[in-house]
């Protein structure tokens, strides 16, 4: 466990003397304070739709960091050869996989935890209160979530060379399950065969990451989410990470790595 | 004495990429062993196979058949690595790091405690002349401040075996130098180091055996003078055994 | 001859402002998006329609609390903010029918309904200023749409109790859509029931009557719905006024075009119990 927690302290160490996180919170506090001081029909009250897109900003913000930053993990540590020292040491590989998904997963909740801050203190400076309960919720499906992509993302970096095109394309999978996870069987209904079946069974196989998006019980005022559909949704995160990691392993741990 | 680095047999082969062959045969059947408290040569020239064997035994490869093992484990376990110390032929590291912290991660892994590790940081750091900049970022250092590093590192866990890829390529004749004095008092201290040069005359000078590598098979292996025998020098030696026939005259 | 970089950058320079200058008109003519006069309108083109939709849409979903049909759910209505600001309140029928979520389809459905908005609910209580923004954005984005105004105003007043901001922003919308009936007929609703001024929502309700009859007969036959509001708002504030010949003839108006005569009729014959009643 020490090597692990030892892996996962590099990768934030270098997340947080990067540029990108710094970039993303100040992009995401500007488009924010922007919002938040335009007035409509001269009301200060109006507070929703800076709820709407500020969250919206975290949301992208947190998921670029996540992937972009994973996605780079393995293959940066490949082309710069600092795999080599790595793995001469008493490492193993799982741990290695390990060790950067736990880095990468604690660094986005820390970005997390400081965009919500921030979030709260806008919000909270127009409506007056601050539903802690449903911040801490909404926090917590998402850091789950992102559990999940960056398990997704490291998968990708073992079997793509280039982090662009892991990236790109766990963006686009997550994406398309946000957007569309919800609505595929429906979608899948109304298509005809083979087409119907297909995507039938993606949508039974797939991760179901529109679940822990809880934008809306904030905007919305909603309160908060049953405890025991969050326990279980974490699990399923738990699950669904497991199955990326040891995939990721499987493909890392016979890996010839040439000097 | 016994054998702290054995290989029995250790074949690697690879994909080729010429499309008359289909695989390219890296190491063919190599039995090598590195006796306890010895300075081992590893020699050959290039392509012979040197690398491909310090990848296997590092794990960064794994054969294709035989074995390989380390103080009796094999080298696919992770443990077999914790009392090695690793030095690269090209000292990369991770440049947003300090080489404290650098050492002090390494440190962690091999799991010494927070007093160990200060300890063999400040006498690593004095050793390698690096006091001064320890506190700056890797990316900031010249090569030569990255090698030291690089040593550094290799030496954190006091290792009873120590694995370096061309430990001198590259260093000037000062650099050379230090190389050899902290080998020799590894040895002094019981250590075994077990290394890559292509630098003959520094082999001959300290090394207790020597083994020579061409084009995937072992030709010779012993003490220096049992592989010279009969030669001016271990480099006439060598290059007798790998088969090099000089030019006719124009 | 050597020709110096610094001067090959200056000709290069004086030839781009050249070229700048020069085509600066003739761009200008290519495409109406730089005619706008809206930082929207410049920045989207006629896209802006397109994004005006969704904040439109958007307006509505918060008035449902986020409780809304997606493009997937197959549910063609319309708005239900149009329809609140026409009148429309809902009845134990229209709350089975606002269900389009339905039973769950499978277990993954059934879970994911915990994070998800199913009831549906109406803002209340002055939240709804919160639809207001997307309202702005849709009327500045696409500012001949008109029931923007329409629904913006009828909220303004009728539920946070602006009726200045409701009068402004009608007349905004009707100096971007001057032949505006609904605009005129929302107006003259501001002025009635928030202003209590029925003279001026007389002359916007006769105004918005001459605009409409000056549409051709197709598009007159499409709206005449909004053609029997207007002259039945006029017959009732004739009739409050103690005009009833002016106001019996706006409700025989409103018979001509309303799927409801009878309902008129009762109102032409109170009317005239009225003026048997006045009479001697």
């Amino acid at each position: 466990m020490n090597n692990i927690f030892a892996l996962a302290g590099v990768v934030i160490k270098e997340l947080y003397r990067r540029k990108d996180f710094y970039v993303l919170f100040v992009l995401t506090a500007l488009l924010t304070l922007a919002a938040g001081a335009v007035n409509f029909f001269h009301d200060d009250k109006i507070v929703r739709y800076v709820k709407d897109i500020c969250l919206l900003l975290i949301w992208i913000s947190a998921l670029v960091i996540a992937v972009v930053t994973t996605a780079r993990q393995i293959p940066a540590e490949r082309e710069a050869r600092t795999i080599f020292p790595l793995l001469a040491k008493p490492v193993s590989r799982w741990q290695v996989i390990v060790g950067k998904f736990l880095g990468c997963w604690l660094a986005t909740g820390v970005a997390l935890v400081v965009f919500y801050f921030f979030f709260a203190a806008v919000t909270g400076s127009k409506e007056q209160i601050w539903p802690w309960g449903a911040y801490l919720e909404a926090i917590w499906m998402q850091w789950a979530m992102l559990a999940i992509v960056i398990a997704m993302a490291l998968l990708g970096s073992i079997f793509f060379a280039a982090p662009s095109s892991t990236s790109t394309i766990t963006i686009i999978v997550v994406g398309g399950i946000l957007l569309l996870g919800t609505h595929l069987k429906v979608i899948a209904l109304q298509q005809p065969e083979p087409m119907q079946f297909i995507l039938t069974v993606v949508y039974f196989v797939m991760p179901h990451l529109e679940w822990y998006d809880l934008r809306d019980f904030v905007v919305y005022d909603m309160g908060l989410v049953p405890v025991r559909a969050v326990a279980l949704a974490t699990l399923y995160a738990a699950v669904w990470s497991g199955i990326f990691l040891l995939l990721a392993w499987f493909g890392f741990r016979r890996k010839s790595l040439n000097t | 004495m016994t054998a702290i680095l054995q290989t029995q047999k250790l074949r690697v082969e690879y994909r080729s990429r010429d499309l008359r062959q289909a695989t390219k045969v890296a190491l063919s059947g190599l039995d090598l062993e590195v006796r306890a408290g010895e300075v081992f040569g590893f020699l050959g020239p290039n392509g012979a196979g040197k690398t491909t064997t310090m990848n296997v035994l590092l794990g960064f490869v794994p054969p294709s058949s035989g074995s390989a093992s380390l103080f009796g484990i094999d080298v696919r376990q992770p443990i077999a690595r914790q009392r090695i110390g690793y030095l690269p032929e090209l000292t990369y590291y991770y440049k947003f790091l300090t080489a404290e912290e650098l050492l002090r991660f390494y440190a962690k892994i091999f799991g010494l405690s927070r007093g160990e590790t200060d300890k063999r940081i400040a006498e690593l750091l004095k050793l390698v002349e690096l006091e001064q900049a320890a506190t700056r970022p890797i990316k900031s250092y010249s090569k030569g401040m990255q090698q030291r590093v690089g040593l550094a590192q290799s030496l954190i866990n006091n290792p009873d075996l120590l694995i370096l890829d061309e430990p001198t390529s590259g260093l000037d004749p000062l650099g050379r130098m230090k190389v050899r004095e902290i080998i020799q008092r590894l040895k002094e201290q019981g250590k075994t180091v077990f290394f890559s040069s292509h630098e003959l005359g520094e082999v001959e000078a300290i090394c207790d055996r020597v083994a020579i590598l061409h084009q995937g098979d072992l030709k010779a292996v012993g003490t220096v003078a049992e592989v010279s025998a009969g030669f001016d020098n271990l480099e006439k030696a060598f290059l007798k055994i790998v088969g090099y026939h000089p030019s006719p005259a124009p | 001859m050597k020709i110096s970089p610094l001067s090959t950058l200056a000709v290069l320079l004086a030839l781009a402002f050249t070229l700048a200058t020069g085509l600066a008109l003739t761009v200008d003519n290519w495409s109406t998006r730089a005619k706008s006069d809206n930082l929207f309108g410049m920045l989207f083109g006629d896209g802006r329609k397109l994004f005006a939709n969704h904040f439109f849409t958007m307006a509505d979903v918060y008035f449902h609390s986020g409780y809304y049909p997606s493009v997937f759910d197959g549910v063609n209505k319309e708005s239900e903010i149009v329809e609140t600001s026409h009148g429309h309140t809902d009845t134990p029928d229209d709350e089975v029918k606002e269900d389009f979520l339905g039973r769950p389809h499978d277990w993954i459905d059934a879970f994911g309904r915990n994070f998800r908005i199913t009831r549906h609910t109406h803002l209340e209580d002055h939240n709804e200023r919160e639809i207001l923004p997307w309202l702005r954005l849709a009327a500045d984005l696409d500012p001949q749409k008109v029931e923007t105004y329409t629904v913006g105003a009828y909220f303004l007043r009728e539920h946070l109790g602006r009726t200045d901001q409701a009068e402004a922003f009608l007349r905004e919308g009707l100096r971007n859509n001057p032949d505006s009936s609904e605009i005129l007929f929302e107006l003259g609703r501001t002025y009635r029931e928030g202003l209590h001024d029925p003279d001026r929502a007389r002359n916007v309700w006769q105004l918005g009557v001459k605009k409409f009859l000056a549409r051709p007969a197709d598009e007159q036959k499409e709206d005449r719905l909004l053609f029997e509001e207007i002259v039945a708002n006029l017959g009732r504030l004739e009739d409050q006024a103690g005009h009833y010949a002016d106001a019996i003839n706006w409700l025989r108006a409103a018979q001509t075009v309303s799927p409801a005569p009878d309902a008129l009729q009762a109102q032409i014959d109170a009317i005239q119990k009225k003026i048997s009643a006045k009479s001697p």
